[in-house]
């Protein structure tokens, strides 16, 4: 079934210096949420009546989901659509979109309020069937648990036969091996289902997610408020996953000292074209019929963030990919994704920050230290995770090593690395 | 100030009402060239709410006009002074507080049902239920709500409830128009103020501008204003009669119809999961 | 020619009985007869003489000032103790705002539907409870505030609380009203101008009207009302921003006199009028007896001033006897021994002329001599005698009673 060599835990140490880096500034991340819980949001935040969102919201959980995309279209290309050369690429996403999501959820515990009501949504009495967030709330609860199962079988082929819990758990080992026995037995008819749910709940929140502020007609700026905002985001949720899956793997490959999987991935970029070739004609179409062009002439940072979000992060990645030239390099790849990527996270940042601008604010939102710092934290600690989990678990393709000269250190560009997830 | 029998006797002949159209709650017409902005309107609410125990001196300084100020978590009403172009020493005073909107966008988006209309009128809100995402301060389009920011385990959203308990279970006034001295808050049945509205108009038609503030705004809110000027001359924004609920709630119900086109997503990508897979497998 | 006449007849038939059907439905009925229910015709804000009901005309006959008080029956000190709660009664001085009333409209403009003669209370109509038949006219508290606002807030741009009520402390008595404080105040008398001078705008540059205000008032009668009619306390009183008066129409105020369209250059001219000259315009100088006169006093037949003859007989036929003359009354009093002189023997060319002194006297000769003490020249007439209605007297001793209107029982204090 596998053509590409089958994914391998990788065998090296976790002591980098980037790791260290990284565990830095989750322990500065955790304490500034200490601060956060102890203290209040108003303490740790500029959040205040007029911006309820900032970057929490913006950042962690509206742009970690859209990144965390690749799980479900790369499930979708290999699984449903059966394109099983693209099969090396699944895993990664998949954990990917795993911890992309748990770390959106923990996210929004430092968001809200009233953190422990989280569960309130479960709750049939309160069920609000009307609120474009409770949907988003139901699909990203049951998807996680969905990429939970779909992570299950990971764990199996890991540790089934292979317990070996430490200390007073030990007495534990028998009945953990019998539990991931069952799951391997029972996941492996009912994956489909998970697949397919998965896919269906991504798309249903992935747009819903634009849906939100649909709400707020008269506060979002027009290059960007429209109607068919759900669909956008459906559409560059989409970009943002393939894009995701081809960046990711190029750098982890140059971190692990992999061999990069330039020609499933070229081949790969295919897809990107297409969906981000669809949202640049939708989003451009929408633009000409709404005349915000109007818009763009207005002062201020909004038209700027806007020309750039269009032309880096969407204009500029199709001019390369079409190339195939470009295409077919790693280099060219890693660029042209990462192009997407910013675009895509730009996009949330500009959706739910820049462009929402209430008539009643005196002073523009500008996120505090302690609130840069957690979100920076949650960012740097799902790196970690990640590494530590490509580590345990077998996640990324068993290439050949690459030798440490030929992977330069400038190749990777330093300002994309915290999204390296 | 002495009227609480009077709320009482009000509240009931108004209520007695109500059964007969549910569909018309309470509502409050604010009369803007009758206020002096005394801000006892303001003092009245935080007693009532128990939001400060500053005194009625607290409420006196006029130092509180030289910015405009907008709803704290602590002040669910706030009085806004307005200059007058031409007329240096004369100013329009507006108070602001929630609109209880009939199709609030608020209730709409608050996705555990903290937020509710009552059928009374009133917008309520449940902090037992809220879980702090803050998603209805971002709806609301007058940008009402606030939010306890500096209470770390139990903030709430606070905002007008338009003293939802005083009125349906003591039978009384609002505080904020039990007190007003000049009574500028009129004080009952939505359909009566809009008539009052439009029969104060007709036969002031140079004091009021022919224009009652919610009447249309946004599909209509309980509260609403007789100005002199236009009103984003007085911190009121402008909106369509279009209610937000419907800019969201149609396609969101389109989209999820009673999980009809999901499940026809999931049974497509079922077929296509199938349909491929014995293509390989040829 | 029949058919024309029947179909005019038919078209005055018509439209009388559709004007007495108009007539009768615009007619409300009194309050009297809708049980004292204003609310069906009444929903004005501020209800005004002028402005009841909108488009319709009012039943009840109008009277110029339906609440005119009758003599010294309007209290001088109303003390509103209905709606006490945080603040103690206000004392409000009745007799103040009365006495400027003929100023802005009269009584009504506060008394604003009472009866013709009779004044009713606040609370007559406005009721302290707000009730759902009610929500027309404010309550009570309301009607008290809006009623002074309307005012105070125009020309004081001071809306502060304390400005009227004293606030009450916890514990504490309430402070002592003293009724006698501000009690039987009258407006002071204002200081009239000599003359203004308006340029005229539309006519080149220079030319000019000057209005002798001062002769106005002291010496053609004229009363301060008959040209500031519908003024307003902010005219005057208006601490931050007094309103620029606007004259709607400028001649407005002297037609009533001018015949302004005759020769508009006997105002309008380049140069200031010069105050009145009797002698300039007369050829008789006023000496000084009468030249502190009105002018009605001598022109008696309103509005003419021409015809008057200038011998003395012509108008003091009536009270100049030769037994009962009084000489002084000329501004000379005679000496002992010009006393009983004829008064031919000092007058030979008539009365009223200069007197010839030769016929007694070689050495004497008017009016280097004269016969007796001459009078300083009369001063001008003080301002309040020239106003036909005297001002009530400054009640220092009040006559007038201190009502305490509202007096209903104690108030509710919750």
């Amino acid at each position: 079934m596998s053509h590409a060599g089958h994914p391998i835990s990788v065998r090296r140490g976790l002591l980098t210096p980037g790791a260290a880096v990284l565990a830095g500034l989750a322990l500065i991340g955790l304490g500034a949420a200490a601060y956060r819980f102890l203290f209040g949001i108003g303490a740790a935040s500029n959040l205040s009546n007029q911006y309820p969102w900032g970057i929490w919201i913006g950042i962690d959980v509206a742009s970690g989901v859209a990144l965390a995309a690749g799980g479900f279209t790369s499930a979708a290309v290999a699984h449903i659509f059966h394109q099983h050369k693209y099969e090396v690429l699944v895993r990664p996403a998949l954990l990917t979109a795993m911890l992309g999501y748990t770390f959106a959820v923990l996210g929004l515990f430092a968001d809200l309020g009233r953190f422990y009501n989280i569960w309130h949504p479960m709750i049939p009495m309160m069920w609000q069937g009307n609120s474009v967030l409770f949907e988003v709330a139901m699909c990203v609860m049951v998807y996680l648990n969905i990429l939970y199962i779909e992570f299950l079988p990971i764990v199996c082929e890991r540790f089934a036969g292979r317990v070996s819990l430490p200390g007073p758990l030990r007495a534990l080992n028998p009945m953990v091996e019998r539990a991931l026995r069952i799951a391997q037995a029972t996941l492996g008819k009912m994956m489909f289902l998970f697949i397919v749910g998965g896919v269906v709940l991504s798309c249903m929140h992935q747009s819903s997610l634009g849906s939100l502020l649909l709400i707020a007609p008269y506060k979002v700026n027009p290059l960007w408020y429209t109607p068919v905002m759900p669909m956008l985001f459906l559409l560059s949720a989409f970009s943002a996953g393939f894009a995701m899956v081809i960046f990711e793997s190029l750098l982890s490959a140059w971190t692990f000292r992999l061999a990069p999987e330039t020609k499933v991935l070229a081949s790969y970029s295919r897809f990107l074209v297409v969906f981000l070739g669809v949202y640049l004609v939708a989003k451009g179409t929408d633009f000409v019929i709404r005349d915000a062009y109007h818009s763009l002439l207005a002062g201020g940072i909004a038209p700027v963030m806007f020309l750039v979000e269009i032309c880096a992060g969407i204009v500029l990645p199709l001019l390369l990919l079409v190339s195939p030239r470009v295409r077919g390099t790693a280099l060219g790849l890693f660029a042209a994704s990462g192009l997407v990527v910013g675009g895509v996270l730009l996009n949330r940042v500009n959706v739910f920050l820049v462009a929402f601008r209430p008539p009643y604010a005196q002073t523009p939102y500008f996120p505090s230290l302690v609130e840069s710092l957690i979100t920076l934290g949650l960012i740097s600690a799902l790196v970690l995770t990640y590494r530590v989990f490509v580590t345990i678990f077998p996640i990324l393709p068993a290439g050949e090593c690459v030798p440490a000269r030929e992977l330069a250190a400038e190749d990777i560009p330093a300002e994309t690395e915290p999204y390296a997830a | 100030m002495g009227s609480s029998v009077a709320g009482a006797a009000f509240a009931q002949s108004a209520l007695a009402e109500s059964s007969a159209n549910a569909e018309d709650g309470y509502g409050m017409l604010v009369d803007t060239t009758e206020c002096i902005g005394c801000r006892k309107c303001e003092w009245a609410c935080a007693q009532e709410n128990k939001l400060s125990d500053k005194p009625v001196e607290a409420f006196e300084d006029p130092s509180a006009f030289e910015e405009p100020r907008r709803m704290t978590a602590d002040a669910y009403t706030v009085v806004n002074r307005y200059d007058i172009p031409d007329q240096p020493a004369q100013h329009t005073f507006v108070k602001a507080q929630c609109m209880h909107c009939l199709r609030p966008a608020c209730v709409s988006a608050c996705l555990v049902g903290a937020l509710r209309r009552q059928p009374s009128g009133q917008v309520t809100y449940d902090a037992w239920k809220c879980m702090g995402c803050r998603y209805c301060m971002v709806a609301c389009p007058f940008q009402v709500p606030a939010y306890q920011y500096d209470n770390a385990l139990t903030p709430v959203v606070s905002k007008c409830n338009f003293c939802f308990n005083r009125v349906q279970n003591e039978g009384k006034m609002p505080a904020c128009a039990d007190m007003c001295p000049p009574m500028c808050l009129t004080f009952a049945k939505r359909s009566e103020l809009l008539r009052l509205a439009h029969q104060k108009i007709e036969a002031n038609p140079d004091r009021y501008l022919d224009h009652v503030y919610g009447e249309h705004e946004l599909g209509g809110t309980a509260w609403m204003y007789l100005t002199s000027r236009p009103v984003t001359e007085l911190g009121l924004l402008e909106f369509d009669a279009k209610a937000i609920p419907d800019r969201t709630e149609p396609m969101q119900h389109a989209i999820f119809k009673m999980g009809v086109p999901p499940m026809l997503l999931f049974g497509l990508l079922t077929v296509a999961m199938k349909t491929f897979e014995h293509k390989e497998e040829e | 020619m029949l058919r024309n006449v029947l179909l005019v007849i038919s078209v005055i038939c018509l439209s009388l009985w559709w004007a007495h059907r108009a007539a009768a439905q615009n007619a409300m009925p009194p309050p009297s007869e809708t049980g004292g229910d204003c609310s069906p015709c009444h929903y004005t804000n501020t209800p005004s003489m002028d402005d009841l009901i909108p488009g319709r005309r009012c039943a009840r006959p109008r009277e110029s000032d339906p609440v005119a008080p009758k003599g010294d029956s309007a209290p001088d000190v109303v003390i509103m103790n209905q709606l006490t709660d945080i603040y103690v009664p206000v004392v409000f001085p009745h007799g103040l705002h009365a006495n400027m009333e003929n100023m802005g409209g009269g009584c009504v403009v506060c008394h604003h539907h009472g009866e013709s003669g009779k004044i009713v209370s606040c609370r007559h109509c406005h009721s302290a409870e707000t009730t759902a038949d009610n929500l027309r006219q404010p309550g009570l508290k309301g009607a008290y505030h809006r009623q002074c606002l309307a005012c105070h807030r125009e020309w004081g741009h001071n809306t502060d609380c304390q400005l009227c009520h004293a606030k009450r402390t916890p514990g504490q008595p309430d402070p002592k009203i003293d009724p006698t404080d501000i009690t039987g105040r009258l407006h002071p008398n204002v200081s009239i101008p000599d003359k203004r001078i308006y340029p005229t705008p539309g006519l080149p540059d220079g030319v000019m009207v000057t209005f002798q205000h001062k002769e106005h008032v002291d010496l053609f009668g004229k009363r301060c009302v008959d040209c500031h009619r519908k003024e307003n306390c902010s005219r005057c009183h208006d601490t931050v921003a007094p309103p620029k008066h606007i004259r709607q129409n400028t001649h407005e105020d002297c037609v009533g006199c001018h015949d302004v369209a005759a020769d508009c250059t006997k105002c309008h001219m380049n140069g200031e009028l010069p105050p009145f000259d009797h002698a300039r315009r007369s050829k008789f100088a006023l000496k000084p007896y009468h030249q502190g006169l009105a002018c009605q006093k001598c022109h008696k037949d309103n509005g003419i001033f021409t015809g008057n003859k200038t011998d003395c007989a012509s108008c003091h036929a009536a009270d100049w006897f030769p037994s009962s003359f009084d000489h002084a009354k000329t501004g000379l009093t005679l000496n002992e021994a010009h006393k009983d002189t004829d008064c031919l023997g000092c007058h030979p060319n008539g009365l009223g002329k200069e007197p010839d002194c030769s016929v007694c006297h070689d050495d004497k000769k008017f009016p280097k001599d004269v016969p007796g003490t001459l009078a300083a020249a009369p001063a001008p007439a003080p301002v309040a005698a020239a106003a036909p209605a005297a001002a009530p007297a400054p009640a220092t001793e009040n006559k007038a009673p201190v009502a305490v209107a509202e007096a209903a029982p104690a108030p509710d204090k919750k």
